[in-house]
C-alpha cells in the first residue's frame, strides 16, 4: 500500500492561490497588489476544476498561480511600496502637526521606484517589446488631450482607417504589425464608472516601455533621446517643429546632458509625466532625412498637452550621415515616394497633425495656415502647391485673377484621398474626391475574415450582374409558370401527369420539341436534386455514429458558419436592394 | 529644627532666622508648617534659577541639592511629624491643670510662676472626680481590643472609662453648648473641646484656604541676588579654572576630521541628491536577456472592419429595426460596441464618447481576466462525419412498407413471425391474437382471449409448429391451423403427450392444464401455463434455440423457465436485484442474459453462477438482442441510448449511439441477414447495417442504413416491437395505433 495521501497538499490545490489568500501572503492592500499585478503582467488563471483548486468550495474567486505570487513575494517594487506606504503616514504626520520643514524634506527623501528590471523581465528582447506596444501607444494618445499623429519610419507604416473612433494606424517595427488608434482631436472626458488609478498605473508602465523602445528605435539611427525642446517655437505651436534632432556622433555628450537637463527641467515644471513619442524618416526627393520625434507631456487632469514638433533648423545641418545610415538600413519601396512628387496644402479645418504625418512619410511637402500653427514651410500662394487638402462645401465667392489662377492650377481634395491612396499604393483619380463631392465609401485596409462580404466586389461586378439577371428573371417568371408543372410532373414520376403536362403545353402552343427538352432538363434537376438529397440524408445518417463530443464541435462550427453566411447574404441583399433603388431613381 | 538648619545653605539659613521668631511662639502642633513653608521658600528659589538660565553649572549643582535636601526634608517631615504628635500629647495632658504664667513680679523685677487662684467652691475640690489616666505617653490603640486602656505607676490596669450610650450622647450634645466643636480624645478617655486655633485651622480647610493663618499669598518679591545692596561681589571659589575651559578639545578635533574626511572621500554627501520619479532610458536591450522565455504576449484586440469606417458603404448602416435591438440588448451582450455610421465629410465626425470606457476595458481584460489558450480548429466541419460505405452498396435491407395490418385502434403490444417465415402473428391490448400471411396479409384465424396480450412466441423448432401467448398470468400454447398433419401429431404428442412425464419432485405454484383431448379444438390452447397470480402479465417471452425451454418474464418481475417436455417450470432465481426487463438464452452457450433495470447480468445455467455484469449506463433498460454468433449484445433504454456489447471485450459499451428522439422500445438482430433494427416511441424505425468480422482485431462495421416511418404515435407510444422474418431481410413491426406493418426491401 503507497502512502496516504493528505488532501490539499499537492495538485491544483497547491498550485492555485486565491486572490485574497495572495494578498495576506503579500501583506499588502488590494490596491497594491492590482497594481503589482498589472506592472508585472501576472493576471488570474482559470484553473480545470475549481472546487479541486479552492480547498472544496466553489463559491466564485480569482485565482492565481502560486508561483505566481511567490514571484511577486520577491520584487522590489513591492517593498518600495511598503516604503511608500510608511511615507505616506510619516508625511501626513507631519502636516497634520504642521512641521512643515520635517515634511519638506519627507518629500524630497520620497521613494520612488523604478520599473526597468520590469521591462527587462517582461520583455527580454526588443521584438518582444515591439509585440506588446499596441496598447501602450493607444493609452499614450489618450492621455495626450490633443490626438496627435505617430512618427514612424514611413518604409514601415502600412495602413490608415478613418473611423468613428479615431484613427487607425499600423505600421510594422522590426517585422511586428503594431496597430494603435489616436483619438480625434477632441478632449476625452472621464466616465465615473471608470477607475483612473488603474489607467494611471497603466500608463506608468507604458510610458517606461514606450520610452525604452523609442530609444533604442533613435539609437539604432543615430539620434539623441530624448530630443531637445525648443521653448520659442514651441510657445508658437509649431506642433512637432520644436524638437530639433541631434545626430548623436556629432554631439558632445556633455552639451547633449545639458541640453537635455535645461529641457527636462522645463517640462517638469509644467507637468508630472513626460512621454517620448515615436520617430519619422522623411526621406522627401529634395528633403533630406529627418527623424520627427514628440513629446508627450501629460497631465492627470483633462487639460493635457501634446506638443509634437519637427526640426526645420537642425535639417540641413544632419542630413548627410543619418541619410546614409538610414537608407542603407531601411530597404526603400515604392510607396514611400507616392507623394514626392507633390506639395500639399492643409486648409485651416483639416486635422493637421494627421495629415502632416501621413503626407510627409510618403515623401510629399505640406504647409498649412498660421493658424494651425507656427512653422510652415511656404503659404497658400506658394505656386508649387499641387494639391489643397480641403473639408468645406464650395462657396462661390468673388476672387481675383490672381486666385483664380492659382485656384485652376491646383486640385481642391478632400482628406480621404490622400488615406484611399496609400491604402490603395497608388496614387487616385483625384475626380470622385474633389471638393463637394459625395465621397466614394471608405474601405477598412485591414481585412475582414475570409468568406465575410466582400463590399469592393460587389460594387465593382458581381451586383450589377446579379441586378441585371435579377430584372431578366423577374421577366421570365411569368414565361416559366408552364414550366413548373413540367417539373412537378417529372418530379413525382408520374406519367398521366407528364401527360397532362404534355397537353396543357400542346395547349400553350408549345412544340413537341421544346416540350421533350424541357422535360429533359426537368428530369435532369431532378436527379441532381434527388442524388443531392440523398447525399444529404446519408450524411445525415453518418451524423449517428459520431462521439458526443465529435457532435457537439461539429454543431458549434456549423453554428458559426450558419451565422457568418447569415451576415454576409443579409449585407448582400441589402446591396441588391440599395443598387435596385438608385437604378429606379435614375430611370424616373 | 537645629540639625535641619545646619544642612542649609547660607541663603538658606537667611530665611530661617527670619521665619523663627515668627515660630516661636506657636505650639508643636503646627511646627510641621514651617518646615512646609520652607519647602515652598526652596521652591521659589528654583523659579528664581530658572530665570536666570547663563549660570547654567551653579544652577545644576544647587538643584541637586536641593533635590536631595527635599529628600531628606521629606524623611524629617514624617520624623517630626511624629515627634509633633508626641508634643500635642504633652501639652494636652498638661493642659488639664490651670495653666501657669511667668510674670515678671513687681517687687522683684524677677521672673516668677503665677498660678491661677483656686477658688475653694464645690467644684474646685478636685478630689470628686475621676482621676485623669495616667497611663503615659503610650499609642492607644494597642488597647483597641483590651477592657484597660494601659497602666497606671503601680502597675495596676486602668480600665476604659465608661461611655455612656446614644441617649446620653444625645443628652450631653443638648445640655452643653460646646459639644459640638469638641471631639473624642483617647488618651484622656474623655471629650475635649477644640482649641480657636484647631477651629480656625479646620475652618480654613474646610475653605479651601492655605492651613497657616500667617500664611501671605501676595508678599512682595525680594530680588535676593540682584536686589539693592544683595549683588555678589566675589566668586564663591577661589579654585583655578580647568584647562579644558580654555584648550581647544582633541577628541572633537579628531571626531570633526573623520567627517571631513568622509566628505571629501564622497563617503558622505553634503546634501543628499532629490530623488525625483525622472529617469533616463538607457539601452536595456543591449545586454543579453535571461534565457528564460518571455511570457506570452497579451492577445492583440480585433482589428477595425468596414462597419467602423466614418464613410461606410451604405449597406452597413444599421437599419430600423436593428438599430433598436442594438440599443435595447445589454451592453455586454452586444456582438458590436458601436453602430456604424456614415459621414459625408471628414470634419463632421464628432469625438468617440465611448473611447475611454474601451480603453478601460482593454486593461480590465488585460489584468484581471484568465486567459485560457485554445486551439483553434481549422477545418471543414464535414469531415467530422464518419466515412461510412454507403447503404445503397449494403443491400438488401427494408426500405419500404409493402402492406399494413390493422387491429381496429387497439395496441399492438407483440408480434411474431413463425420459423419459416411466411406467417406472422399479433396479439393487441383486446385480447385479440391475429394470425396472417406474410405476402399479402390475409388474416387466417383469430383468437380472442380474456385480457391483453402480453407476449408472443413462436416456437423455433421446424418439426411441430406451435406459438406461445402470454395473457395476463397465463401462457397459452397453440397450435395454429392448416398445419400438416404429421407436424400436427408431433406437436400434441410433444405439447400433450399421452403419459405425463412424472410430477417433479419439488412442489411448484405453476399449474400446467391440459383440456383432455375430446375438447381440443384449433379455438383453445393445447396447453394453458398457469403463473401464481401475483406476477402479472408476461410480457416478455425468449425460446431457447431448441425449442424445449420457454423463458417468461412478467411485469411483476418474476422470471420462469418453463420446459415442455417435461412440463414444469422453474424459478432459476430465488432472489434478484432490481426489477427484471427482459431475458434471452445465449444461442451457443448455455448462458442466459437477464436486463434488470440498469444493468444486464450473464449467468451459467449449467453451472448456476454470474459469468458477467455488464454496465450500460441506461437508467432504464426496455429491450435486449443478442447477435447469432454470441459474441456481440444491444441494449436499448428508455433513455433514448442503444448500447453495443462486445461481449469478449468489456462490460462496458463498444458503442452508444443515440440517434431516437424518444425512448427505444425494441430491437432485433436478423437471425441470418447482417442487420439489425430498433423501434421507438416517436414512431420511427431504424435499421442498422451491422457487420462482424471473423478478424478478432477488426471492430464490428455498424452502417446506419434506413429510418422507416409510416406509424403513428398515439398517446406517447410510437412502435412497439419489430421482429425480423427469418429467411428475408424483411421487417414486420407493430405500433400503438393498431396497425402491424410489414417492410420489405
Amino acid at each position: 500500500m503507497g502512502r496516504l495521501k493528505v488532501k490539499g497538499k499537492a495538485g491544483a490545490a497547491k498550485n492555485y492561490t486565491t486572490r485574497s489568500a495572495a494578498v495576506k501572503k503579500l501583506q499588502c492592500s488590494l490596491a497594491d497588489f492590482r497594481r503589482l499585478c498589472i506592472l508585472k503582467g501576472i493576471f488570474p488563471r482559470e484553473p480545470r476544476n475549481k472546487k479541486k483548486a479552492n480547498k472544496g468550495s466553489s463559491a466564485p474567486t480569482s485565482f492565481y498561480y502560486t508561483k505566481d505570487i511567490a514571484y511577486l513575494a520577491h520584487e522590489p517594487i513591492l517593498k518600495k511600496l511598503r516604503e511608500h506606504k510608511a511615507f505616506a503616514k510619516k508625511i501626513s504626520r507631519a502636516l497634520g502637526r504642521g512641521e512643515w520643514d520635517s515634511a519638506k524634506s519627507l518629500e524630497e527623501n520620497k521613494p520612488h521606484y523604478r520599473l526597468d528590471h520590469i521591462i527587462k523581465e517582461r520583455y527580454p528582447t526588443f521584438i518582444d517589446a515591439v509585440r506588446d506596444i499596441d496598447d501602450a501607444l493607444c493609452m499614450v494618445f489618450l492621455f495626450s488631450s490633443l490626438p496627435s499623429t505617430s512618427r514612424l519610419p514611413p518604409e514601415l507604416v502600412e495602413n490608415f482607417f478613418l473611423s468613428i473612433k479615431g484613427v487607425y494606424y499600423q505600421a510594422e517595427v522590426m517585422d511586428q504589425p503594431v496597430t494603435w488608434l489616436v483619438p480625434y482631436q477632441f478632449t476625452q472626458n472621464v466616465p465615473s464608472d471608470v477607475d483612473i488609478r488603474v489607467m494611471l498605473t497603466f500608463l506608468e508602465l507604458y510610458q517606461t516601455l514606450l520610452s525604452f523602445v523609442f530609444f533604442k528605435l533613435y539609437s539604432d539611427t543615430g539620434l539623441v533621446y530624448p530630443p531637445p525642446l525648443d521653448a520659442i517655437k514651441d510657445e508658437g505651436g509649431a506642433g512637432i517643429n520644436a524638437f530639433s534632432l541631434q545626430d548623436s556622433s556629432r554631439t558632445a555628450p556633455a552639451q547633449q546632458v545639458k541640453t537635455v537637463s535645461v529641457d527636462g527641467r522645463q517640462v517638469s515644471v509644467k507637468d508630472i509625466r513626460q512621454t517620448i513619442k515615436a520617430i519619422s524618416v522623411n526621406s522627401g526627393a529634395d528633403t533630406p532625412d529627418v527623424e520627427m520625434p514628440e513629446t508627450q507631456e501629460d497631465q492627470p487632469e483633462a487639460e493635457e498637452e501634446f506638443v509634437v514638433h519637427q526640426s526645420s533648423t537642425n535639417t540641413g545641418n544632419n542630413a548627410s550621415l543619418p541619410t546614409l545610415q538610414t537608407l542603407s538600413a531601411l530597404p526603400q519601396t515604392l510607396t514611400t515616394n507616392l507623394f514626392a512628387p507633390y506639395t500639399f496644402f492643409l486648409s485651416r479645418e483639416t486635422s493637421r497633425p494627421i495629415f502632416e504625418f501621413v503626407i510627409r512619410s510618403f515623401g510629399g511637402r505640406i504647409g498649412w495656415p498660421a493658424s494651425s500653427g507656427a512653422g510652415s514651410p511656404f503659404d497658400e500662394s506658394d505656386p508649387r502647391v499641387t494639391h489643397v487638402i480641403i473639408d468645406r462645401p464650395v462657396v462661390a465667392k468673388e476672387e481675383t485673377p490672381a486666385q483664380r489662377e492659382l485656384r485652376l492650377l491646383r486640385k481642391f481634395v478632400q482628406p480621404q484621398w490622400v488615406i484611399d491612396c496609400i491604402n490603395a499604393g497608388k496614387v487616385l483619380i483625384e475626380e470622385p474626391y474633389l471638393q463637394g463631392k459625395t465621397l466614394p465609401p471608405h474601405i477598412s485596409p485591414f481585412g475582414e475574415y475570409e468568406g465575410a462580404y466582400n463590399p469592393i466586389n460587389a460594387i465593382d461586378a458581381k451586383d450589377t450582374a446579379d441586378v441585371l439577371e435579377q430584372a431578366t428573371d423577374s421577366e421570365e417568371d411569368e414565361a416559366m409558370e408552364g414550366d413548373d408543372a413540367v417539373a412537378v410532373a417529372v418530379a413525382n414520376v408520374d406519367p398521366a401527369a407528364l401527360r397532362a403536362a404534355e397537353l396543357a403545353a400542346e395547349a400553350a402552343g408549345v412544340d413537341y420539341g421544346t416540350f421533350e427538352a424541357k422535360v429533359k432538363d426537368a428530369t435532369k434537376k431532378q436527379g441532381k436534386k434527388a442524388s443531392a438529397t440523398e447525399d444529404d440524408a446519408e450524411g445525415d445518417m453518418n451524423k449517428m455514429m459520431m462521439s458526443n463530443k465529435q457532435k457537439k464541435l461539429y454543431e458549434k462550427m456549423k453554428y458559426s458558419q450558419r451565422k457568418k453566411e447569415a451576415e454576409r447574404t443579409t449585407l448582400e441583399d441589402r446591396k441588391k436592394e440599395l443598387v435596385k433603388q438608385r437604378r429606379k431613381k435614375t430611370t424616373s | 529644627m537645629a540639625q535641619h538648619g545646619g544642612r542649609k545653605s547660607t541663603k538658606r539659613k537667611q530665611v530661617d532666622e527670619e521665619e523663627h521668631p515668627q515660630d516661636l511662639p506657636r505650639n508643636g502642633a503646627l511646627e510641621m508648617l514651617t518646615d512646609e513653608e520652607d519647602a515652598g521658600d526652596a521652591s521659589s528659589d528654583d523659579g528664581q534659577v530658572d530665570k536666570f538660565p547663563e549660570i547654567v553649572a551653579e544652577s545644576d549643582s544647587d538643584n541637586s541639592e536641593l533635590g536631595e535636601e527635599s529628600d531628606g526634608g521629606d524623611g524629617e517631615e514624617e520624623d517630626e511629624e511624629e515627634e509633633s504628635d508626641d508634643d500635642t500629647e504633652s501639652d494636652d495632658s498638661l493642659h488639664v491643670f490651670p495653666q501657669a504664667k511667668v510674670v515678671i513680679s513687681d517687687i522683684t523685677k524677677q521672673l516668677k510662676t503665677v498660678y491661677p487662684e483656686i477658688e475653694p467652691d464645690y467644684d474646685s475640690d478636685s478630689s470628686t472626680e475621676d482621676p485623669p489616666n495616667r497611663v503615659g505617653n503610650i499609642p492607644m490603640h494597642w488597647y483597641d481590643d483590651l477592657p484597660h486602656v494601659g497602666y497606671d505607676m503601680n502597675g495596676k490596669q486602668v480600665l476604659r472609662s465608661a461611655r455612656g450610650d446614644e441617649l446620653d450622647k444625645f443628652l450631653a450634645t443638648v445640655d452643653d453648648s460646646s459639644a459640638w466643636t469638641s471631639a473624642f480624645d483617647k488618651n484622656t478617655q474623655s471629650d475635649k473641646p477644640l482649641t480657636p486655633e484647631e477651629l480656625d485651622l479646620i475652618r480654613r480647610l474646610y475653605a479651601g484656604e492655605n492651613p497657616d493663618a500667617t500664611y501671605d499669598p501676595y508678599e512682595p518679591t525680594v530680588e535676593w541676588f540682584t536686589g539693592e545692596g544683595k549683588q555678589e561681589i566675589m566668586p564663591l571659589s577661589g579654585a583655578l579654572q580647568p584647562k579644558r575651559r580654555w584648550v581647544p578639545s582633541k577628541w572633537e578635533r579628531q571626531k570633526i576630521m573623520k567627517i571631513v574626511r568622509a566628505i571629501r572621500h564622497g563617503r558622505i554627501l553634503p546634501s543628499k541628491t532629490k530623488s525625483t520619479s525622472k529617469f533616463e532610458p538607457y539601452a536595456i536591450w543591449s545586454e543579453p536577456s535571461s534565457s528564460q522565455p518571455p511570457p506570452l504576449p497579451a492577445p492583440k484586440p480585433r482589428l477595425p472592419t468596414n462597419a467602423e469606417s466614418y464613410n461606410p458603404p451604405e449597406e452597413y448602416l444599421p437599419t430600423e429595426e436593428e438599430r433598436k435591438a442594438w440599443e435595447e440588448q445589454d451592453p455586454e451582450d452586444r456582438e458590436r460596441d458601436y453602430l456604424p455610421q456614415k459621414f459625408p465629410s471628414l470634419r463632421l465626425v464628432p469625438a468617440y464618447d465611448q473611447f475611454m470606457k474601451e480603453r478601460f476595458n482593454r486593461q480590465l481584460d488585460l489584468y484581471l481576466a484568465p486567459r485560457v489558450q485554445r486551439v483553434k480548429l481549422n477545418i471543414d466541419p464535414n469531415s467530422l462525419i464518419p466515412k461510412l460505405p454507403s447503404p445503397n452498396s449494403l443491400k438488401p435491407f427494408p426500405n419500404y412498407r409493402s402492406l399494413q395490418v390493422h387491429h381496429s385502434g387497439n395496441r399492438v403490444r407483440c408480434v411474431s413471425v413463425s420459423p419459416d417465415g411466411a406467417w406472422v402473428i399479433s396479439g393487441d391490448e383486446a385480447g385479440v391474437v391475429s394470425l396472417w400471411e406474410i405476402n399479402v396479409g390475409r388474416e387466417v384465424k383469430r383468437w380472442k382471449f380474456e385480457g391483453k396480450i402480453g407476449a408472443l412466441g413462436w416456437c423455433p423448432r421446424t418439426d411441430v409448429n406451435y406459438f406461445a401467448v402470454g395473457i395476463e398470468d397465463a401462457i397459452s400454447f397453440i397450435i395454429p391451423p392448416n398445419v400438416d398433419a404429421s407436424v400436427l401429431s408431433l406437436t400434441q404428442s410433444v405439447l400433450a403427450p399421452t403419459t405425463l412425464p412424472p410430477p417433479a419432485t419439488t412442489p411448484s405454484p405453476v399449474k400446467w392444464v391440459t383440456p383432455p383431448s375430446s375438447s381440443w379444438s384449433l379455438e383453445t390452447p393445447i396447453v394453458t401455463i398457469h403463473l401464481p397470480s401475483t406476477s402479472g402479465t408476461a410480457s416478455n417471452f425468449s425460446w431457447h434455440r431448441r425449442g424445449d425451454y420457454l423463458a417468461s418474464v412478467s411485469t411483476g418481475g418474476s422470471v420462469w423457465i418453463h420446459q415442455v417436455t417435461r412440463r414444469h417450470s422453474q424459478a432459476p432465481f430465488k432472489k434478484i436485484k432490481g426489477a427484471v426487463q427482459a431475458v434471452l438464452f445465449h444461442p451457443l452457450k448455455p448462458h442466459f442474459f437477464v436486463a434488470t433495470q440498469q444493468y444486464v447480468r450473464i449467468y451459467n445455467l449449467s453451472e448456476q453462477k454470474l459469468v458477467k455484469t455488464l454496465l450500460p449506463g441506461i437508467r432504464w433498460i426496455s429491450s435486449m438482442d443478442v447477435h447469432p454468433s454470441g459474441d456481440h449484445l444491444i441494449v436499448g433504454g428508455y433513455d433514448r441510448k442503444l448500447c453495443w456489447f462486445d461481449l469478449e471485450l468489456s462490460d462496458k459499451p463498444y458503442k452508444v449511439l443515440r440517434y431516437h428522439s424518444r425512448a427505444i422500445r425494441s430491437l432485433q438482430f436478423h437471425p441470418t441477414y447482417p442487420l439489425f433494427a430498433s423501434s421507438s416511441d416517436d414512431g420511427s424505425i431504424q435499421v442498422f447495417h451491422s457487420r462482424i468480422y471473423s478478424d478478432l482485431m477488426t471492430d464490428p462495421l455498424i452502417v446506419p442504413l434506413k429510418i422507416l416511418r409510416g406509424h403513428y404515435v398515439v398517446d406517447g407510444l410510437g412502435v412497439l416491437q419489430v421482429k425480423w422474418c427469418g429467411k428475408h431481410p424483411w421487417l414486420v413491426s407493430s405500433g400503438a395505433d393498431g396497425s402491424v406493418a410489414v417492410w420489405c426491401s
